[in-house]
């Protein structure tokens, strides 16, 4: 009772301004409820008219960014990747744009510092890693390098990622070779090449690479493999000609030069890299001049075992006036000066003589080239032959 | 006949002032009001509260929403999709926004200056009034000045808005005077929160700068409304910060001598900011009041002919520029020209009455500096700093603790827009540092100083920083009257007082609590009541308040009409007496202040 008594009860007149309290509270609520739609509606549409008009500009500014990069004007596509980002905010690809922008503004800090940004809310996106790659290979950080290098071979790629991965392992291994890691560059190369598909132009880029990652066997069965096709493209035999040139196998480098030479196409090149291709051509031709075949006459053996042995010994002789050669020369002097005559008739019947005679000619080339500078004509290749001698005719 | 009544300025201007001040709802509450809406419904007002509180927070963020929108679109329109240096609009663009931000300043004189004071002023001043007129011309005013390159910010504007809704909704539902100023800081968080999209920062800023005082009568209901309207601001921008941030770390702590240094400048680049805006802004004031229509567009043709001439960054917000600072894109040199440039820009513009915030040109300056002191800490130190955006967000928080004088608010500020906690110790360590340097060399808090200059007073949370309130304890006296136990007889109690010639006893009852009986009430009780009457027979019905050492000392004097001494009880027994106050006591203490 003592609660009730608290309150003062109300006049007929006050109940029924409490009734048009009531009624004017909820007319004011569904007032403000229905202002509240339509700011609403209102803030939307002109929500929506501005984010289109936003993504126009974003779009435009974008393709001005692109346009700029592909004219190779990195500093105008850094402003407009910029304005593309303040009408479109959250396009990852724009900021990865800008920032490979930045990179080829020749602003390593700041793009570093943007891919790095980047990498925080797509920590496996691989061309965010391949640019970080870059700028770290740009700014001689090795191990950084390596690391985002791999990064991007493991990471995620829009589009076809099977090309793109190749490409970064290729671009890996231009960089490896670039870093003298021969073993490494080699490894990944043969990853490539397995993951290849047959296309020549393809397939050739690599056998380059592992040429120049000192892998010349097998970018030589690359290039065999694309010579042996119907249109088989010039680089093809120059290739292999070179490769087996370079690992000794010199008839097939023989062949491979001939038809290179004999390629359409070779005549058209300058001379510059016609050159070399005929040089070695000659030298190979050579070297079969020289090469004791064991499948030859036993009489045009001997001869040419007594060419070369006249041709190294002569070369010995040179050497020896250089009295700091000398000394070091003497030991095969004494080796020379130990052999029986080498008449034909000797040669022949002896195939003891035949050999030793052989590795001493090699050894007197390799010696004399150490110790007397690089050799010319004959010497040289027999210089050559002696590097891989069982190899010419694989 | 409305072309009659416009005939002049002033006309025009009565007409918008009676446009805009009919209410769209009739004046029906006043009926109510005069009867006592707290009689006819005394629960009316704490249900409506929290509803409005509500609705408050979403109609605040949709009109920030329109807000930010509109500036963007003034932009693109006047200064083009992507202005740069060299661009001749620079000059001439933000000078016509400054013409017209001008004349139609005339039109709406309320929304001048930046917002916060305008809205301390409607708490503190006039009854949480802000009119429709003034909001709307915040709005349209200070979209044209950010939106045409002004060096001004958003967010305080937003502040403004977001109070200004509060007031209209609370006057429209007959709110009483005391609910209707506790509206206003509502509106204003719920503006600033959707502006910066940071609502725990928004709700300490309007604690720290806009009510004064940690009041929590209205807590709840700004948490409401500052979260109501930032997930309306959520559902149209989206809900990452205001700034992209980078990877912000802390990864050795010797970076704190970094960052140390860096609060010294962020201190020192505070006073000079300060110092600029006080002085410009009061020199400005001082001249013809024609002056007053080419002031804005004065500083629009500065601030153009800075963006002119390659430092086109400090026009406008300038959030792209931050965000490119904390990326590192800039140059140590650049940024801190940025800076100085931006302070110049900032100061131009603001003092010249050109309606826009504070708030986005203290974070780009502080941005900047902090960037600047990374950038060149990381060049000539490369083993001392962390990443640029760090210190970019930290420097942030630095001028916002050193200018705005709002140290909690800023250490809060970065760890929110940063999303990262990880840097808590280098901000707290810069914020105070520059705090510190701020507020010892310049005293006055910077809206203080344009209240000042405007010729109002108005309380902060710094000047109570400066007070030391008074306790009870400080006036506590040791126990000089006698203390009897409820049950003795008047006679014994008599004695006790003979004996002390005491004027008042203390009478501890059974039940726990105290009675203050003066001298005259017990010759009284002993006069008409027999000799051996316990004494507890002759108490009033009423009893002593309880009081603790701890407690403001304000709040003891209600109580001192009615009791001679009061005593103080310990919180840990309440049953043992720490001592007495009297009111001499208290009034001496005060005077002794």
């Amino acid at each position: 009772m003592a609660v009730f008594e608290l309150r003062t009860p109300l006049s007929p007149e006050e109940r029924a301004e409490k009734r048009k309290l009531i009624l004017r509270d909820a007319v004011a609520l569904a007032t403000i409820l229905v202002v509240t739609i339509v700011l609403a509606v209102l803030t939307y549409l002109l929500f929506t008219s501005f984010t289109h008009h936003r993504e126009v500009l974003a779009q435009r500014w974008k393709a001005n960014g692109e346009r700029a990069m592909r004219l190779r004007k990195p500093a105008n596509a850094v402003q407009a990747l910029r304005s593309a980002l303040d009408y479109a905010p959250e396009r990852r690809d724009i900021e990865i744009e800008l920032a490979m922008a930045l990179a080829a503004d020749n602003r390593p800090l700041e793009a570093t510092a943007y891919f790095n940004s980047l990498l925080e809310t797509q920590p496996g996106n691989g061309l965010i890693h391949l640019q970080l790659a870059r700028l770290a290979a740009r700014d001689n950080k090795p191990a950084e390098a390596e690391e985002h290098y791999q990064r991007a071979l493991d990471g995620t790629w829009e589009g076809d990622g099977y090309v793109r991965r190749r490409e970064v392992r290729l671009e890996l291994s231009r960089y490896l070779i670039s870093q003298k890691d021969y073993p490494r560059a080699q490894a990944e190369l043969r990853t490539a090449a397995g993951n290849a598909p047959k296309d020549p132009g393809l397939q050739l880029h690599i056998a380059g690479l592992m040429e120049q990652a000192q892998d010349p066997a097998d970018a030589l069965a690359i290039y065999r493999d694309q010579a042996r096709l119907r249109s088989a493209p010039l680089e093809a035999f120059e290739g292999a000609g070179r490769t087996a040139y370079a690992l000794g196998h010199i008839t097939v480098a023989r062949e491979a030069l001939l038809r290179a030479i004999r390629h359409r196409g070779f005549s058209d090149q300058p001379d510059s890299e016609q050159n070399p291709i005929r040089q070695m051509f000659a030298n190979s031709n050579r070297i079969l001049d020289l090469y004791p075949d064991p499948d030859l006459t036993v009489r045009t053996r001997a001869g040419r075992i007594q060419y070369n042995a006249k041709t190294a010994r002569a070369r010995l002789t040179t050497c020896l006036a250089n009295p700091n050669a000398a000394v070091k020369l003497a030991p095969l002097q004494t080796q020379w000066q130990q052999l029986p005559r080498l008449t034909i008739g000797a040669l022949e019947r002896n195939p003891q003589l035949e050999q030793t005679t052989m590795a001493l000619v090699y050894s007197t080339e390799k010696q004399t080239a150490q110790d007397c500078g690089v050799p010319t004509g004959d010497d040289a290749i027999l210089l050559k032959l002696a590097q891989a001698p069982q190899a010419v005719q694989d | 006949m409305i072309q009659q009544k416009l005939r002049s300025p002033f006309a025009v201007r009565n007409f918008i002032r009676r446009l805009f001040d009919r209410s769209f709802l009739a004046n029906g509450y006043k009926a109510a009001a005069s009867l006592g809406v707290s009689k006819l419904a005394p629960t009316r007002d704490e249900r409506l509260f929290l509803v409005l509180s509500i609705f408050i927070g979403v109609i605040s963020g949709l009109l920030v929403v329109s807000f930010n929108i509109a500036i963007e679109w003034i932009k693109i329109l006047t200064l083009g999709s992507a202005p740069h240096a060299g661009q001749y609009r620079l000059i001439f663009v933000p000078a016509l926004g400054g013409i017209v931000a001008a004349v139609l300043v005339y039109f709406f004189p309320g929304s001048r200056g930046s917002g916060v004071n305008q809205t301390k002023a409607a708490l503190y001043v006039y009854n949480g009034y802000i009119s429709f007129r003034t909001v709307i011309g915040k709005f349209i005013i200070s979209s044209i000045a950010i939106g045409t390159g002004h060096s001004l910010g958003p967010e305080d504007p937003s502040l403004q808005i977001g109070a200004g809704v509060a007031s209209i909704i609370a006057r429209k539902f007959g709110m009483s005077r005391q609910r209707l100023r506790v509206f206003a800081p509502i509106g204003a968080a719920a503006g600033l929160a959707a502006a910066f999209n940071a609502p725990i920062s928004a709700i300490l800023f309007v604690i720290e700068e806009v009510i004064g005082q940690w009041s929590a009568a209205v807590l709840g209901s700004i948490v409401l409304a500052a979260i109501s309207s930032v997930v309306v601001e959520r559902r149209f921008l989206g809900a990452a910060p205001i700034f992209s941030i980078p990877t912000v770390t802390f990864r050795n702590t010797r970076e704190l001598f970094a960052y140390a240094v860096l609060g010294i400048f962020g201190g020192l680049f505070a006073v000079v900011f300060s110092r600029a805006l006080g002085y410009l802004r009061m020199r400005l004031r001082a001249l013809p009041r024609w002056t007053q229509f080419a002031q804005p567009a004065t500083a629009g043709l500065l601030v153009g002919l800075i963006g002119y001439f390659g430092f086109y960054q400090v026009m406008g917000r300038g959030y792209g520029s931050i965000d490119q600072a904390m990326h590192g894109e800039f140059a140590w040199k650049f940024l801190l020209a940025l800076a100085v440039l931006k302070l110049v820009a900032t100061t131009l513009s603001y003092s010249s009455g050109t309606p826009g915030g504070m708030f986005a040109p203290t974070l780009f300056i502080g941005a900047m500096l902090g960037a600047g002191v990374g950038s060149f800490e990381k060049i000539f130190f490369p083993h001392l700093t962390g990443t640029v955006g760090s210190y970019a967000l930290v420097g942030m928080g630095v001028l916002f603790a050193g200018f705005l004088r709002v140290p909690l608010t800023s250490v809060f500020m970065v760890l929110e827009v940063g999303g990262n906690y990880g840097i808590i110790v280098p901000v707290i360590l810069a914020n105070t540092i520059a705090y510190l340097i701020a507020r010892s060399l310049q005293p006055v808090p910077i809206f203080e100083m344009f209240a000042r200059q405007d010729g109002l007073e108005l309380p902060s949370l710094e000047e109570q920083r400066e007070e030391t309130p008074l306790h009870i304890e400080d006036a506590l006296e040791p126990l000089s009257v006698p203390i009897v136990q409820g049950r003795e007889a008047i006679s014994a109690a008599s004695a006790a007082v003979a004996a002390t010639r005491a004027h008042a006893l203390l009478v501890q009852i059974h039940d726990g609590t105290w009675y203050a009986m003066t001298a005259d009430e017990l010759t009284g009780a002993a006069a008409a009541l027999a000799p051996e009457t316990p004494i507890e027979q002759a108490l009033k019905p009423d009893r002593l308040p309880t009081l603790f050492p701890d407690l403001p000392l304000d709040n003891a004097l209600p109580f001192f009409p009615r009791w001679p001494v009061i005593p103080i009880v310990n919180r840990a027994s309440r049953g043992t007496l720490e001592g007495i106050v009297t009111l001499n006591a208290i009034l001496k203490r005060y005077q002794s202040e």
